[in-house]
C-alpha cells in the first residue's frame, strides 16, 4: 500500500509545481480521494474513514500529531509540524518511508482495500486518477513494471 | 386501436432468475418502481440484480444511498454475490451519496441534487436507496406529493426505469402517495414459520404488463435472489395433445393389470404401507424406462442419491451407469425449508436438460416433511399445481405414499390427493395361512380399462415379482385378514386381463 501511496505522490508531484512544499501533493492526493469518496459514499463515511486512516499513521508517524480531520473530513496541520524531507534526495530513493502523509494515504488506500476489495479500489483510483495507468491486478502493488 | 398502432412498451430483463415470467416477460421501460418490505427481506439485492443486469457506459445506472448502509459497506457485501461485476463500477454503475443534502436541505434540494446528476449522466436506470429515510422528515402531505410527482415526471421524461427502495409496512399501502404515483409496486416479505424462513415476494400492481398475481417464494444464495413463479414458469405454455402410448414398467404381469401400462401423461400414485414395496416397484419404473430409451427423474427425499442407486444395484437394476451418461438424475432435495415451486424449479429444470420422460417422487411423506411449515399447509393445492404442470408438458409421475394399514377400511392415501391422480395402485399385506403376504390391486386407471385382479407378489433380488394367478381362493383380501372361501378347490378362473394398448 505504501508502494501504490508513494506512486500516487510521484504523480501529483510531476502535476504540481516543482518549487512546491512536500505536503501539497499529499494534500491534493488526499482531496481527490475525499471529493471522489464523499460523493459515493457520504461525507460522513468518507471523515470516519480518514480519521481511522490518521490514527493508524499517527502510530507510525509521530510527527503527524498535529494533523487533524476537520468537519467536512478536509485535513488540517499537516507539514505545519512535520520534518522536511529532501524532495531530490528522496525522490531519487524511491521515497524511503518516514513520511507522514505517504504513510497517511497509504492507511486510508488501506482501509479501502480493506472494506472494498483490490478490484472496487482499483476501480475508484482510476476514476479519481484517469490519467494514471493502475493495469496490476492487485492494487497493492499498483502498475507491473 | 390495432396492435400495431399501440405504443411497444419494451421489457427489460430484471437480472432475477424467474422474475421475468412472474413480470410478464421484463420490467417495462422507463416505469417508476417501488421495491417495499422489511429490513432484510432482499430489497436492495434485488436492486442491484437489475442495476448489474442493465446498465451500460452508454446509459449507466445511478444509485443514490440515502441514511442507510453506506456505499462501501453495501458494496463490501454486495461483491459477494455472483452477479456483482466490479468492472461495472464507477463507469456504469455509479454510487452518489445524498445524506448530507437530506439532512441540511429540505426536498426541493433533493429534486434538485438527483435532476442535475441525472443530467449529468443520463441514465437508464436511476434507485434511490432508501427513499424511506428521505421522506422521513416532516414534509406536509403536499410538499411530499408534489416531490414524489416531479420526481417521477422528471426520470420518465428522462427514460429512466426508476426503483425507490423503502422500509414499508403493508398497513401504509393505503393513503401513501407514492404508491399512487408508482408504475409498479413490488412487496418483498420474509416470514418465520416455526424454525424455518419463507421469503416471497407480491407483485401488488405492474402498470402496462400482465404480471403473474399471487405470492410467489423466492431464496436469496450467493447469486442473488432467485424467484420462482407459482406458475413455475409455464405461463403460456399450451398442454401437450394427450397421448396414447402406455408406459411399462417391466413387470409383465403388472404391466398385462394396467392395460399394457400408464398411459403417458398420467399421474400414477403406489399407496402401501412400509415395506411393500412402493420404492422398488417405482425404481422398476424408473429403470425399465432408461433400458427404453426414456431419461427419468427420481426426486427423493428420505435417502441419499447414492444409496437410492445403491439399493437398486441390489435388485439388478444399474442406475450408476444412466447417472453418468446424462439418462437419469437422482435429486436430494431436503434443506427443510422448501417451498413447493423450488422443488418444482429443480424437476423442470432436470426435465429439460434430461427431456425426462418419467419422473418418480419418492415419497409424498418425504416431499412434505421437506418443505417449510407454511407450505405444508398448503400441499395438496401445491400438489395440484405440480402434477397438473408436469404432466401437461407429458412428464409421467410417479408417486410414493405411506398409508396405514387399517383392517377395517382401505386407505388410498392419507392425503386425500387420490382425485389428483389418474392410476392408484394399491400394495398392503395379508395374512394368509399364518403368513404375512403382499398382495396387490390396480384401484383405478383413468384412461382406461384395468384388471380388477388382486395378485399376490414377493419382492425377490430382481425386485416385484407377481406370483401365479389371481387370488380367487380368498374372501376380504383387501382387509388384510381374508377368509378361505369355498372355492379354494375350484376350477381356477382366468385373469381378467384389459385391452392392450400401444405399448412402451
Amino acid at each position: 500500500m505504501r508502494e501504490l501511496a508513494h506512486r500516487l505522490f510521484a504523480y501529483e508531484v510531476v502535476v504540481g509545481k516543482t518549487s512546491e512544499p512536500m505536503e501539497f501533493p499529499i494534500l491534493r492526493i488526499y482531496e481527490k480521494l475525499r471529493q471522489s469518496l464523499s460523493a459515493f459514499a457520504g461525507v460522513a463515511a468518507f471523515e470516519s474513514l480518514a480519521f481511522r486512516a490518521l490514527t493508524q499513521a499517527k502510530s507510525e508517524a509521530p510527527g503527524l500529531w498535529a494533523v487533524q480531520v476537520a468537519q467536512g473530513g478536509s485535513l488540517q496541520g499537516l507539514g505545519q509540524f512535520e520534518p522536511q524531507i529532501d524532495m531530490d534526495k528522496d525522490l531519487a530513493d524511491r521515497f524511503p518511508a518516514g513520511d507522514g502523509g505517504i504513510i497517511l494515504i497509504a492507511c486510508l488506500l488501506g482501509l479501502l482495500l480493506l472494506f472494498l476489495g483490490d478490484a472496487l479500489t482499483l476501480s475508484l483510483l482510476r476514476n479519481t486518477w484517469p490519467d494514471e495507468a493502475f493495469d496490476d491486478r492487485s492494487s497493492e502493488n499498483g502498475r507491473n513494471t | 386501436m390495432s396492435t400495431q398502432d399501440k405504443v411497444k412498451i419494451n421489457k427489460l430483463p430484471t437480472g432475477v432468475p424467474g422474475l421475468d415470467e412472474i413480470v410478464g416477460g421484463g420490467l417495462p421501460e422507463f416505469s417508476f418502481n417501488i421495491i417495499a418490505g422489511a429490513p432484510g427481506s432482499g430489497k436492495t439485492t434485488l436492486a442491484h440484480q437489475f442495476v448489474f443486469a442493465n446498465a451500460t457506459s452508454d446509459r449507466p445506472a445511478l444509485y443514490f444511498t440515502v441514511l442507510g448502509e453506506s456505499a462501501i459497506k453495501m458494496l463490501r457485501y454486495q461483491q459477494q454475490y455472483t452477479f456483482f461485476d466490479p468492472a461495472k463500477l464507477p463507469g456504469s454503475i455509479r454510487f452518489i451519496n445524498l445524506s448530507q443534502v437530506v439532512l441540511e436541505k429540505d426536498l426541493g434540494a433533493v429534486l434538485e441534487e438527483i435532476t442535475k446528476e441525472v443530467e449529468k449522466a443520463n441514465p437508464a436506470v436511476v434507485v434511490v436507496d432508501s427513499f424511506r429515510t428521505m421522506v422521513r422528515k416532516p414534509e406536509s402531505d403536499m410538499d411530499l406529493q408534489s416531490f414524489i410527482q416531479r420526481l417521477a415526471l422528471f426520470l420518465a421524461s428522462w427514460q429512466a426505469t426508476t426503483f425507490l427502495i423503502g422500509e414499508y409496512a403493508e398497513d401504509e399501502l393505503r393513503d401513501n402517495p407514492i404508491f399512487t404515483v408508482a408504475d409498479g409496486l413490488f412487496w418483498l416479505r420474509q416470514t418465520p414459520e416455526r424454525n424455518s424462513i419463507v421469503r416471497k415476494l407480491q407483485i401488488i400492481k405492474l402498470r402496462g404488463q400482465d404480471s403473474v398475481p399471487g405470492l410467489h417464494t423466492f431464496r436469496i444464495t450467493d447469486a442473488g435472489l432467485q424467484a420462482f413463479s407459482r406458475t413455475f414458469g409455464l405461463t403460456g405454455h399450451v398442454k401437450d395433445p394427450p397421448s396414447h402410448r402406455r408406459l411399462c414398467f417391466g413387470i409383465p404381469e403388472l404391466d398385462k393389470m394396467l392395460g399394457g401400462g400408464v398411459r403417458e401423461g398420467d399421474s400414477v400414485l403406489v399407496a402401501g404401507s412400509s415395506g411393500t414395496g412402493k420404492s422398488v416397484l417405482a425404481t422398476q419404473f424408473i429403470a425399465e424406462g432408461i433400458r427404453l430409451g426414456e431419461p427419468g427423474i427420481v426426486a427423493v427425499f428420505e435417502e441419499r442419491p447414492q444409496a437410492y442407486a445403491e439399493r437398486a444395484a441390489s435388485l439388478g437394476l444399474d442406475l450408476e451407469t444412466p447417472r453418468k451418461d446424462g439418462k437419469l438424475a437422482i435429486l436430494y432435495l431436503r434443506p427443510l425449508d422448501l417451498s413447493v415451486d423450488e422443488t418444482m424449479h429443480s424437476i423442470l429444470d432436470t426435465v429439460k436438460k434430461l427431456g425426462a420422460k418419467r419422473l418418480v417422487i419418492d415419497s409424498l411423506a418425504g416431499f412434505e416433511m421437506a418443505l417449510a411449515p407454511g407450505f405444508r399447509a398448503d400441499f395438496r393445492e401445491s400438489l395440484y399445481r405440480m402434477i397438473f404442470a408436469l404432466t401437461g408438458i407429458g412428464v409421467t409421475i410417479l408417486s410414493t405414499v405411506e398409508v396405514d394399514e387399517s383392517f377395517t377400511e382401505f386407505p388410498f392415501s392419507t392425503y386425500s390427493i387420490s382425485f389428483l391422480t389418474d392410476d392408484i395402485i394399491r400394495l398392503r399385506y395379508v395374512s394368509i395361512d399364518g403368513q404375512l403376504r403382499k398382495i396387490m390391486v390396480v384401484i383405478k386407471m383413468r384412461g382406461g380399462n384395468h384388471a380388477k385382479d388382486i395378485r399376490e407378489y414377493e419382492i425377490t433380488s430382481k425386485g416385484v415379482v407377481i406370483l401365479g394367478k389371481r387370488l380367487t381362493n380368498f374372501q376380504g383380501l383387501i382387509s388384510g385378514v381374508p377368509i378361505h372361501s369355498d372355492r379354494s378347490e375350484a376350477k381356477e378362473e382366468p385373469s381378467q386381463e384389459p385391452e392392450i394398448g400401444s405399448k412402451s
